[in-house]
């Protein structure tokens, strides 16, 4: 029966047995609150009445973001795709030499430029 | 036939229609934001497609970056548009929704059955192969290697990514425009100003939008409590009527 | 494990490319780091220095090529003459259109926006568009995208053409953005071009997988010995090929894929529209050229009735909506799109006369339609740029050399002889008959008498009208919109009087390694 554990997706059976104890833990916390709880949560006595200072709740309370935000959300996703590249690299780079080093090194660099152009725009700081 | 090992089969039927129903749902749902998270439920079955496939990096990359950095900007642009904004139904070419459904649904068509038909008798080669040094030292030797110029050529797109965002999302100030503390107080105490903080927008029982104007004492809207770039929010006849919040919902 | 090792790089060879690279990464930190009024003449002086380097390099090689030395970087970038030909003409071409980016006399601050992200007709827009210098991040844009031709026109296999594609064309998107006057409308015409474009490249980037499921490699040479044995399933072959011809016909604005052209060359701040019509053109049909010459050219019975259909709708699509256009920029995109059929017609003629046809078509018309988009931006009002035809009319009385000359543009775009436009079509038609194509060729000349009708509408309009009131007058050109426009006319009359050398170049250049 251990022969599943073998091979290539045996390797993941550590990953998958944690992701079963993982849903088993949430799950049974889910289960035992349901067995704790009262029965009917919603009946107690003026629960559901208008709270008296309370607004009613008018449809469109939403409003539109800075879009200064989407700036960090966008560098992050850049430096995450460089990040990409940088995993495969960091395996061989003790084994390939010097040349490798270089090329990440290019690579690497080009992209710091972005985050100078950037820092010298001020939109690193908060303004 | 393919030889595909049971787990691979396992995990395939569990996770192939969950991934179709997330697609499903990411082009029906009526809230961009329930959308996006459809598109998180698909691009993770993908992501762990490619893993049983012995490509445990672009699984993890499919993860890390697509449903961990992308989907981020996507819930970005999400908040920046509106959760509420919907497309126009108004259709500018008449008929295009129509060719536009048959005609997709005709090119998945061809697509599915060309592929279908090109793959059905195939013998997957060279996977051991490929993964002989493991998967990522195998992708490492290619990228840092046969393909360095195209890695290098990346760097040029990523950098004019970066460019075009700060061009496109970043408004410079100028010199002139920074100015000291000491020197905004004397400007707000000129003559002329209006020291004191501006009003906050109305808070009506029936509306606490940005858009509508807090009430001066007599009567009139005060301009000063909402931005200058909204358009003033008149309030309807069904947001003006008595909402009967004071007597709990009962007519008196 | 083995030891990796750098493949062997000629330097020399990619120098054009690298200069490009450099400079534009040049152009970033200077974006950075020099004070605003001075960056202008200092990013136009690099771009212009690195282009003159790409050339000298692209010339010197041109004399030392060698099939067996061709391909370097790993099998990645093949340098042959038709790749040194297309990379001169794109050096060149981007040259002129860089003139017109850099041109700030013919109105404040340039033709670009101060700050793309302040918000339409706000106060602080209204501020701007009169008083603040342009933005100058359109140097290092351009000459990413330029150095992204470079490599699409060069790629030996389909990854490499990938990454090209996105180089060159997510500087364009964002170019597209960034007009100073009529930004939404610029800002809508990114918005679309983007799009859309996202769209071809997934299919073209699926069309790579197939492609790689056949032939278990993406480099041509690889691709062509598997088509050429015949063994496995070819039908993923031919999926792979029409999935990669829409990601290049999108590129080139062929129809049915064509859509974005009038919005986004309309929307489009004129010099980026210069820009795109001559170097997007050169860029895109060197790509397809490759693909279909050195990749896949054992398929060719099976594509030539496919792609010849697509270039009888694109010149039909073009000519006839061209005659419905009132705004002259969204008629020059039109005209682009059937200009874009001629030059397919050229592709599918095949044979050595068919691709001499099309570099020397891809080089005339490049040039011809930057100086027809110079003269579009000398001609303006209080509100910019009066693209709208009726502002055109009478304006043969207010200035004769202008109209003149848009005369002549517009007359070699109708291919009347003695302009370059006549040879052009003279010789893809020619190489179309001797191909076999004899009836692309007589849709192509119905076509041609279609499209010359709203060319010579502008004409009568701009010769035998009135001025009239709002006739807009116009203005003085400064030195820089001045050569661009006098090289591109001058271009259209000597290519169309003495087209021998440059056919002979692209005659020499007319052969593809594999």
């Amino acid at each position: 029966m251990w022969s599943i554990v073998d091979g290539y997706l045996g390797s993941y059976a550590p990953l998958g047995l944690l992701a079963l104890v993982g849903v088993l833990i949430v799950g049974g916390g889910f289960f035992a609150n349901s067995l704790l709880r009262p029965r009917r949560p919603n009946a107690a006595a003026g629960k559901r009445d208008t709270y008296e200072c309370g607004l009613d709740p008018v449809p469109g309370g939403w409003a539109q973001m800075q879009i200064r935000y989407y700036l960090y959300a966008y560098l992050y996703v850049l430096f995450a795709v460089e990040a990409v590249f940088l995993f495969p690299w960091a395996v061989v780079y003790l084994q390939a030499g010097l040349a490798v080093i270089a090329e990440m090194a290019i690579f690497v660099g080009v992209l710091a430029l972005g985050l100078l152009y950037a820092w010298r725009k001020r939109a690193l700081t908060w303004q | 036939m393919i030889d595909v090992s049971w787990g691979e089969q396992v995990v395939f039927y569990i996770l192939a229609p969950i991934a179709v129903i997330g697609a499903l749902g990411m082009v029906m749902a009526r809230n961009a934001v329930h959308s996006a998270l459809w598109l998180v439920l698909t691009m993770l079955s993908l992501g762990v497609f490619y893993i049983v496939q012995a490509g445990p990096f672009i699984g993890m990359v499919q993860i890390i970056v697509y449903t961990g950095a992308i989907m981020m900007l996507f819930l970005f642009v999400l908040m920046l548009v509106g959760r509420d904004a919907s497309d126009s139904v108004i259709e500018t070419l008449r008929g295009q929704k129509v060719a536009a459904i048959a005609l997709g649904v005709g090119l998945g068509v061809l697509l599915g059955t060309g592929l279908y038909r090109g793959t059905v008798d195939l013998t997957p080669v060279g996977l051991a192969e490929a993964n002989k040094n493991g998967n990522v030292q195998g992708l490492a030797s290619l990228i840092f290697t046969k393909y360095v110029w195209a890695f290098e050529v990346t760097s040029a797109l990523l950098i004019s990514a970066a460019v075009g965002a700060m061009i496109l999302a970043h408004v410079e100030r100028r010199k002139d425009e920074r100015i000291g503390q000491a020197a905004m107080m004397k400007e707000r105490f000129l003559p002329g100003n209006y020291p004191g903080p501006k009003p906050g927008p109305g808070v009506y029982a029936t509306s606490n939008s940005v858009a509508t104007p807090a009430k001066l004492p007599d009567g009139n809207p005060a301009q000063r409590s909402i931005s200058p770039i909204l358009p003033l929010r008149e309030l309807e006849p069904a947001e003006k009527a008595d909402k009967h919040t004071l007597t709990g919902g009962h007519q008196s | 494990m083995d030891k990796l090792k750098l493949p062997d790089m000629d330097y020399v060879a990619l120098l054009p490319m690298l200069a490009l690279f450099v400079a534009a990464c040049l152009g970033v930190i200077i974006e950075a780091l020099v004070p605003r009024r001075f960056r202008n003449i200092i990013q136009l002086v690099l771009s212009i220095v690195a282009l003159a380097v790409a050339m000298f390099f692209v010339v010197k090689q041109s004399g030392e090529v060698v099939a067996s030395k061709a391909l370097t970087a790993g099998g990645a970038i093949m340098i042959d003459h038709a790749a040194l030909f297309l990379q001169g003409a794109l050096i060149v071409l981007g040259f002129v259109a860089l003139l017109l980016f850099g041109e700030r006399s013919l109105e404040f601050g340039g033709p670009f926006v101060a700050q793309a992200a302040v918000t339409v007709g706000s106060e602080r827009d209204r501020e701007q568009t009169g008083r603040e210098l342009g933005s100058t991040e359109t140097f290092p844009l351009a000459l990413f995208s330029l150095s992204g031709m470079l490599l699409f026109v060069s790629a030996n296999d389909l990854l490499t053409m990938f990454v090209a594609l996105e180089v060159f064309s997510l500087p364009l998107y964002l170019l597209c953005a960034l007009a100073r006057r009529k930004r939404l409308l610029s800002q809508e015409s990114a918005l679309k071009y983007f799009l859309l474009g996202a769209y071809a490249s997934a299919f073209f980037l699926f069309g790579v997988a197939m492609v790689y499921g056949f032939a278990k490699a993406v480099d041509f040479k690889a691709i062509h010995a598997e088509a050429l044995l015949g063994e496995g399933n070819s039908l993923l072959l031919i999926i792979g090929l029409a999935l990669l011809a829409i990601g290049l016909l999108f590129k080139v604005a062929a129809a049915p894929f064509h859509v974005w052209t009038p919005d986004v060359y309309q929307g489009a701040p004129t010099p980026v529209t210069a820009f795109m019509a001559s170097c997007t053109k050169v860029a895109a049909f060197g790509g397809l050229l490759r693909v279909l010459y050195v990749g896949f050219d054992g398929l060719g019975w099976q594509f030539t009735p496919v792609l010849g259909a697509i270039a009888a709708l694109t010149v039909l699509v073009g000519s006839i909506l061209a005659v419905t256009q009132t705004d002259l920029k969204r008629l020059l995109a039109y005209s682009s799109v059937a200009n874009a059929g001629y030059i397919l017609i050229g592709v599918i003629a095949g044979q050595q006369l068919g691709l001499t046809s099309v570099l020397f078509y891809l080089v005339a018309y490049g040039f011809t339609v930057i100086a027809a988009f110079a003269l579009i931006s000398l001609v303006r009002d209080a509100d910019g740029e009066a693209t709208h035809l009726s502002r055109w009319a009478g304006l043969g009385a207010r200035s004769p050399l202008y109209a003149g000359i848009f005369t002549f543009i517009l007359l070699a775009f109708a291919g009347i002889p003695l302009t370059s436009g006549f040879i052009a079509k003279l010789s893809v038609f020619g190489a179309a008959i001797d191909g076999g194509q004899t009836w692309l060729v007589i849709i192509g000349v119905i076509t041609s008498i279609i499209l010359a009708f709203p060319y010579l509408r502008v004409v009568v309009m701009m010769w035998l009208s009135e001025p009239g009131e709002s006739t807009p007058s116009v203005s003085i050109p400064g030195g820089l919109t001045s050569t661009a426009l006098g090289i591109g006319t001058l271009a259209t009359l000597v290519f169309g009087v003495v087209p021998g050398p440059l056919l002979d170049l692209a005659e020499k250049a007319s052969s593809f390694v594999r």
